[in-house]
């Protein structure tokens, strides 16, 4: 972190460091932290490749980034990772948008032979994170997947709340871990980033994909989740998805800038994009295993 | 010392040139680019580099790894401008490079030579953030019309910054192109610019966007012998933080290189790390 987290804010949080070069901190019986690591190197690349039985991935994988929140007494593992993201993208596999160019392109000479590849080069993903119980290493020897263990998201009324989350308590940790980013060939972006801030009331994350494919739409997936650290030894979580989506056409209709420059922070224009699909749901961590 | 020897010292150090002095220099680029085939013949031995997008400090790394110009001879693929922080400043050397010493610094069009492009992508806001207007911008994208569009080196390596077009099968096709206009959005020139080889195709393939070729194997194979040339050299990937080059011997031996990019502290800018804010 490159603030100074005020010692004495992190002692009166109940708060400390992880060691050992870790980047992240405990607290309130939870484990945070990110690793930040560079892009797959070619081998790494290919496994992937074979695993994902693709030959198509996103220009830049940071495959060995993560967020990790732990709740340490009850192996409860949150998770965020590429690997899992493109399992998604693989499962969706949304049909291929069009780029503008391809209207002309429709009426040029082609070679008499070509191939149409049609995989979903966006990489739009329905990801909302991982989650594992990791048993104690020592007894039971490795993890098991959630199916498994029944870690059970449940549908909810409740809403995250934004209020609280908006007061200026000191942040004792923050960061951002980008997962993945493809340029799209120069015809936009497409990037899937985690960041996280944990207060001394409790953690809160947003993991969002966010996609232009400049001349023709925008995609935001965004997945909020916060937990609030209280008495209780088992923990909520509340987790919102909320999809937006917009054809650059249908901005236009709207008096809304048309040109793919005015669209580069899409926490700026998120409000500008009608929400396609919106949930809530929450998980109530288990005490033990 | 001369103007343009200070130029290029100055730009050296990464401190853009005044707006009148971009402008003479751009004049002075424009007459020696004019008369540039589109297929621009290099001797070897020559060191062969990729996309910078404004990464002023891995292109000074480069010369510091290849050698400085005029020593070692260049040849740039292309994508100077558009993501990194000194685009000005990178195309301005290169360009004064190429004033000063013509025969020993090439530098082919790329897909981000180009108007609209740049103006998504970050040349034109940096123009308008350096200069408080945007006529370097207009100055630089003229000069971006007149850049060749592929090389040939020795008679025996073709290169380009995309790639193959399944409107050309001869290089006297491409040098009948009419280069100095902005990128089309499709035909033999946008091709040069666009296409990107595509392994699991053998023949000609279609970007899933609808608008770009993928060219495979056989394709590669059909041109390289209708042409008598031994290989396709086009702008290389990046990755982990390493940027490669490929410098061709006298015999035509080739000599692939990869080196680190330049280390953060030596970039002038602070690493952006993210800084803690109360996003929801």
């Amino acid at each position: 972190m490159e603030v100074e987290v005020d010692e004495k804010e992190l002692k009166a949080a109940g708060a400390e460091l992880l060691s050992d070069g870790r980047h992240g901190l405990r607290i309130h019986g939870w484990e945070i932290e990110t690793r930040k690591r560079s892009i797959l190197n070619s081998s790494t690349h290919e496994l992937w490749e074979k695993k994902l039985e693709t030959c198509h991935m996103p220009e830049m994988i940071f495959g060995e980034s993560c967020l990790v929140l732990k709740h340490v007494k009850s192996g409860t593992k949150i998770h965020f990772n590429a690997f899992d993201a493109l399992i998604g993208w693989k499962k969706e596999a949304l049909p291929p948008v069009e780029v503008p160019a391809a209207a002309q392109w429709k009426f040029r000479c082609k070679p008499s032979e070509q191939v149409i590849l049609d995989y979903d080069y966006t990489f739009t993903t329905p990801y909302c994170g991982s989650e594992t119980i990791t048993l104690d290493a020592d007894k039971h020897g490795g993890e098991r997947s959630n199916e498994t263990c029944n870690l059970h998201w449940e549908d909810c009324k409740e809403k995250i709340d934004v209020v609280a989350l908006a007061s200026k308590e000191p942040i004792l940790f923050y960061d951002e871990v980008v997962l993945y980013e493809d340029e799209l060939a120069d015809n936009g972006v497409s990037l899937l980033t985690v960041k996280v801030r944990v207060m001394p009331s409790g953690w809160f994350l947003l993991l969002r994909f966010w996609l232009r494919v400049d001349g023709v739409l925008m995609r935001l997936r965004d997945t909020r989740m916060h937990c609030a650290f209280g008495n209780n030894v088992n923990p909520i979580i509340l987790r919102e998805s909320c999809w937006r989506e917009a054809t650059f056409q249908a901005l236009a209709a709207k008096g809304y800038p048309s040109e793919a420059a005015a669209y580069n922070d899409p926490s700026i224009i998120s409000q500008r994009l009608p929400v396609v699909m919106n949930k809530t749901q929450k998980l109530k961590v288990p005490s033990n295993m | 010392m001369s103007d343009l020897d200070r130029q290029i010292e100055q730009l050296k150090k990464c401190e853009p040139l005044k707006e009148s002095e971009v402008k003479a220099l751009c004049l002075k680029a424009m007459e020696i680019l004019v008369e540039e085939s589109n297929v621009q013949r290099v001797d070897a031995p020559v060191t062969i580099c990729g996309d910078i997008h404004g990464q002023f400090y891995d292109m000074k790394e480069l010369f510091k790894v290849g050698g400085d110009c005029p020593k070692t001879n260049y040849l740039f693929l292309g994508d100077f401008v558009d993501r990194g922080f000194y685009s000005v400043e990178t195309f301005l050397l290169l360009l004064a490079l190429k004033v000063r010493y013509p025969d020993r610094i090439h530098s082919l069009e790329g897909n981000h030579e180009s108007r609209q492009i740049t103006q998504v992508y970050g040349f034109y806001d940096e123009c308008l953030r350096k200069y408080g207007s945007v006529n370097v911008w207009r100055y630089c994208t003229d000069i971006f019309d007149y850049l060749s569009l592929s090389a040939l080196i020795e008679n025996k390596i073709f290169s380009v910054h995309g790639g193959l077009s399944p409107a050309i099968s001869t290089l006297d096709q491409i040098r009948t192109i009419d280069r100095k206009q902005e990128v089309p959005h499709d035909g033999a020139m946008c091709d040069l610019l666009w296409s990107d080889p595509e392994d699991i195709v053998d023949g000609w393939g279609l970007s899933p966007r609808g608008a770009g070729f993928l060219f495979g194997g056989s394709v590669v194979s059909s041109f390289n012998h209708a042409n008598n040339i031994d290989y396709i050299c086009r702008g290389p990937p990046v990755g982990d933080g390493r940027l490669p080059s490929l410098s061709w011997t006298k015999n035509l031996n080739k000599q692939f290189r990869v080196f680190d990019a330049a280390p953060q502290e030596s970039r002038g800018t602070p690493a952006k790390k993210p800084a803690p804010d109360y996003f929801l």
